[in-house]
């Protein structure tokens, strides 16, 4: 198991080179890095077919309410939406070159990147705040909360179901990556158990995390631009 | 596991790219940001505009997903398995929109069905579709 460091005598005690990093269960580090990778692979298909079914909903009900989609969207804010784009693209490059200095054995630096990720994430949900709290106000709820009387068109509470579903779950896959990123730090980087020979944990953090950029890129175009 | 599993050892992932590559990538992804955007208060005639939309953002999603998430230089099954998701997507996405940009038509059909056939048949309203009336043409 991963438990300390790698030492003269752990290296005796296995059969032939045996790092710390290496489960028992794998033949060598390789074969664990591909597998460790496969594995994050299966589970991001996993997250993308689990958003298809909110674009599912909301190419559904836009072919059902063509004109209320069109109406709806001019409610929110364009260039707050484009704010955060850019700050969650800044953030998808600070991760990319936290695993980087990873490989370059640069964990200090590794960590400086985590935190300016971890910021740009939490910018993006202040954003995210206001833009709520807005709508809270005007009553563009979703469903039966829906209060606002300025749209002309069918279900206008479909399109902000579907907005406030899709950016909520999405949303939370910020709040939850801050939390890994947070781990990261304070956990393996923190205690010394990457380096360039072993950092899938912070590669696989880099995955998630440009998975929920990649999500925001279709996200940011259908809900706050498309006419 | 037997130790003829060497084919395993192969250096994958292995490859560190250059600051300038991460840099000119984001800048990439910048201009395609206010491409989409400017892109967005042009009058793009009928569904032009969602394709125009879908298009920028999935030159986006290919930079993010060759480069940042290193899909480029990852094995080709990666590669694979992260397209498949797109696949099972594409059969969800198609199915569904058939299903709902048809049913009017059927609609129609089962009401002009009522229409010649009034007394005593069940066609008519979209409620009998759930029924199970096929219409039987």
């Amino acid at each position: 198991m991963s438990t300390g460091n790698e030492t003269e005598s752990e290296v005796a005690a296995g059969h032939g080179e045996h790092p710390a990093f290496l489960a028992h269960h794998f033949h060598d580090a390789a074969q664990q890095k591909s597998a460790v990778k496969l594995g994050m692979w299966a589970f991001l298909v996993q997250e993308i077919l689990f958003f298809a079914g909110l674009f599912m909903a909301y190419f559904a009900f836009r072919a059902l309410y063509p004109e209320t989609w069109l109406v709806a969207h001019e409610l929110l804010d364009k260039r707050m939406g484009a704010f955060n784009t850019v700050v969650l693209l800044f953030s998808s490059l600070t991760m990319a070159l936290a695993v980087r200095a990873c490989q370059l054995d640069d964990i200090k630096g590794s960590i400086r990147y985590l935190w300016i990720t971890i910021a740009c994430a939490l910018g993006f949900m202040v954003v995210k705040y206001f833009e709520y709290s807005h709508k809270f106000h005007l009553g563009l709820l979703p469903g039966k909360y829906y209060s606002y009387d300025g749209i002309e068109g069918g279900a206008p509470e479909l399109f902000f179901s579907v907005y406030f579903m899709m950016t909520g779950v999405h949303g939370l896959h910020v709040v939850i990556g801050v939390g890994i990123m947070v781990w990261l730090i304070f956990g393996p980087l923190r205690q010394g158990k990457v380096s360039s020979k072993y950092y899938a944990v912070v590669e696989n953090t880099g995955l998630y995390w440009h998975l929920v950029d990649l999500i925001w890129i279709f996200l940011f175009p259908l809900l706050y631009l498309v006419r | 596991m037997s130790s003829s599993h060497t084919a395993h050892g192969h250096e994958e992932g292995e490859h560190i790219s250059s600051m300038s590559t991460y840099l000119s990538i984001f800048g990439a992804l910048l201009g395609l940001t206010v491409l989409t955007f400017a892109v967005s208060y042009a009058e793009l005639p009928g569904s032009w505009s969602i394709v125009a939309a879908i298009g920028v953002a999935s030159v986006k999603a290919f930079l993010v997903a060759g480069w940042f998430m290193h899909l480029k230089y990852d094995a080709r099954f990666n590669v694979l398995v992260f397209l498949s998701a797109f696949w099972f997507m594409a059969v969800f996405f198609g199915f569904t929109l058939t299903d709902l940009t048809t049913r009017g038509a059927l609609f129609d059909y089962l009401d002009n069905h009522a229409a010649h056939a009034e007394a005593g048949k069940k066609y008519g309203s979209p409620s009998t579709f759930k029924e199970g009336h096929s219409g039987g043409h």
